[in-house]
């Protein structure tokens, strides 16, 4: 049972929950930029959650259907049509063989996800499926690609119920790493301003751009970064470390941005508007408790 | 001194010293491979670095494990006997054509090519931190007499293999990418994920020497100009 690309868009890839045990190794985790929009695509399929799915940006992406499938799409608005006919998305859906699915164009958002019962079966690399361009691990899906599929049983029809808020502008962000070490005026600065989304923005890091925060020079030894965390370069613009950011690093970082604010944060286009408002690191954590509870994801 | 600070909702940072001591990477990283067998369910994955260890824990056991894990970080002994450590040997070519800084290296520090491949070559370099990218070992540190800081504005693109220096330290490119380190040669092993067993090549600890070949050594194995 496969599914066969037609037309692989501007930038799809296949991606599971992420990898994980090889940070050590300088290998990070990869998988989804939108967690909350993965998760939910495995979910209406009743999928595990570390099912392999297609991450796409942008759109562009056409696929033709070999074999009956349960399907679901998630995330961005990408203009998602079956046969030509505009389909909703936040769905689970039955499929049909030759029919063809194609996401036009980026309506609103950036990331949109495909997931199909049972999970796309490609290679396992380093253990898991997440393509990593950065480190040469898989590729992006290319013309004629077959993807394959275990064999999947009609289900009944399912939707999302709670579809998130993509309007959201405010990151909730941690006191983490060097944040007592940054001065009042610094976090004045990085709290009062709505920054702008630069278009140098990618899988492995958002950066912003907005007043700049003067730095002293210091001297900082290179240390483990976490997914989300925010450093401050040396011309004084924040970079928010994202799926494919390098494992250490030796900027100041001024705190963590919540996890699943990252998901929104994905979504987000060059030139939009974002700002940050301090989240208590216990109240994140009993958020993404819940999270990881409702959608089965043990670790 | 061992100091905890939070990395994230569910990540944590330790510090083991201030400055960058040749003695600690080592220690680093046997604490963290005793902190991962003593919580393997709770500890998920670390990163050793030059003076710190990263700890990503599974949340879902947070209430459970973490005050223990603190108290493991404040106890554990530091280790006495030795890790094992692998000498690994990286066969370098240093010409003009491949060491793009090589020339203005030599101009700077007022020294021949040969005193500059003599000096390079004859230490045997630690391994202080994987990271950056897999297989991208920091090694140190260099002699003095051949220390630079970072090119201003680093390169867009820098080829595999390419040995680099920047202040006290030297490292191998192991895939193309972008980067500020001055450039003084080039190896022909391939150091990328291509081959997935260059994933554990370089541990912290390991020591590494560079053994210089000729031109024609280089390009026999491979190397590309």
């Amino acid at each position: 049972m496969s599914f066969k690309v037609i037309n692989p868009g501007f930038s799809s890839s296949i991606q599971d929950y992420g990898r994980i045990g090889y940070k050590e190794y300088g290998l990070n985790q990869a998988g989804p930029m939108d967690e909350i929009a993965y998760c939910e695509a495995n979910y209406l399929l009743e999928n595990n959650f570390n099912n392999a799915v297609i991450e796409m940006a942008f759109g562009g992406l056409e696929i033709k259907v070999e074999a009956e499938a349960s399907i679901s799409v998630t995330g961005a608005d990408l203009d998602f049509e079956i046969n030509n006919k505009k389909i909703p998305i936040w769905k689970k859906l039955q499929v049909f063989k030759g029919d063809i699915l194609k996401w036009k164009k980026a309506v609103k958002g950036t990331y949109s996800y495909l997931a199909v019962k049972g999970g796309f079966q490609t290679n396992i690399l380093f253990g898991s499926r997440s393509t990593n361009i950065r480190e040469n691990i898989g590729e992006n899906l290319k013309k004629n690609d077959i993807l394959k599929f275990k064999s999947s049983k009609c289900l009944i029809p399912k939707s999302s119920k709670k579809i998130p808020d993509y309007e959201k502008k405010t990151l909730r962000i941690m006191p983490t790493y060097q944040f007592e070490k940054f001065t009042n005026h610094q976090k004045k600065i990085f709290f009062n301003q709505g920054y702008r989304i630069s278009d140098l923005t990618n899988r492995t890091g958002c950066r912003l751009t907005g007043r700049p925060i003067i730095l002293k020079k210091s001297k900082m030894i290179s240390e483990g970064m976490s997914y989300g965390s925010v450093q401050i370069a040396n011309d004084g613009y924040p970079i928010i470390l994202m799926k494919d950011a390098p494992t250490i690093g030796g900027y100041p970082k001024i705190g963590t941005v919540f996890s699943l604010d990252l998901s929104f944060l994905s979504q987000k286009k060059p030139n939009e508007k974002i700002y940050f408002e301090p989240i208590d690191i216990k109240k994140a954590q009993s958020k993404r408790l819940i999270f990881n509870k409702h959608f089965k994801i043990h670790l | 001194m061992r100091k905890v600070i939070s990395a994230g909702e569910n990540s944590i940072l330790i510090y083991f010293g201030k400055e960058i001591d040749s003695g600690l990477p080592a220690k680093i990283k046997k604490i963290s491979e005793v902190l991962k067998k003593k919580f393997p369910n709770f500890v998920i994955e670390t990163i050793p670095s030059y003076t710190t260890l990263h700890i990503t824990y599974n949340l879902v056991f947070h209430k459970k494990k973490y005050n223990e894990l603190l108290e493991e970080i404040k106890k554990i002994p530091e280790n006495k006997t030795p890790i094992k450590s692998r000498l690994i040997s990286i066969p370098v070519y240093y010409g003009f054509e491949v060491g793009l800084d090589l020339e203005t290296v030599l101009k700077e520090k007022k020294i021949t090519l040969d005193d500059f491949i003599k000096i390079h070559s004859s230490k045997e370099y630690l391994v202080y931190a994987v990271g950056f990218s897999p297989c991208f070992a920091f090694l140190g540190k260099i002699d003095k007499k051949i220390q630079k800081p970072r090119l201003k504005t680093p390169r867009v693109e820098i080829s595999a293999g390419s040995v680099g220096i920047a202040e006290k330290q030297t490292a191998v490119y192991p895939v193309n990418s972008s980067g500020g380190w001055n450039i003084v040669g080039k190896t022909f092993l391939d150091m990328s994920l291509k081959d997935p067993l260059n994933i554990s090549k370089f541990t912290i600890g390991d020591r590494v020497k560079f053994n210089p070949v000729d031109k024609k050594t280089f390009i026999q194995n491979g190397g590309k100009l």
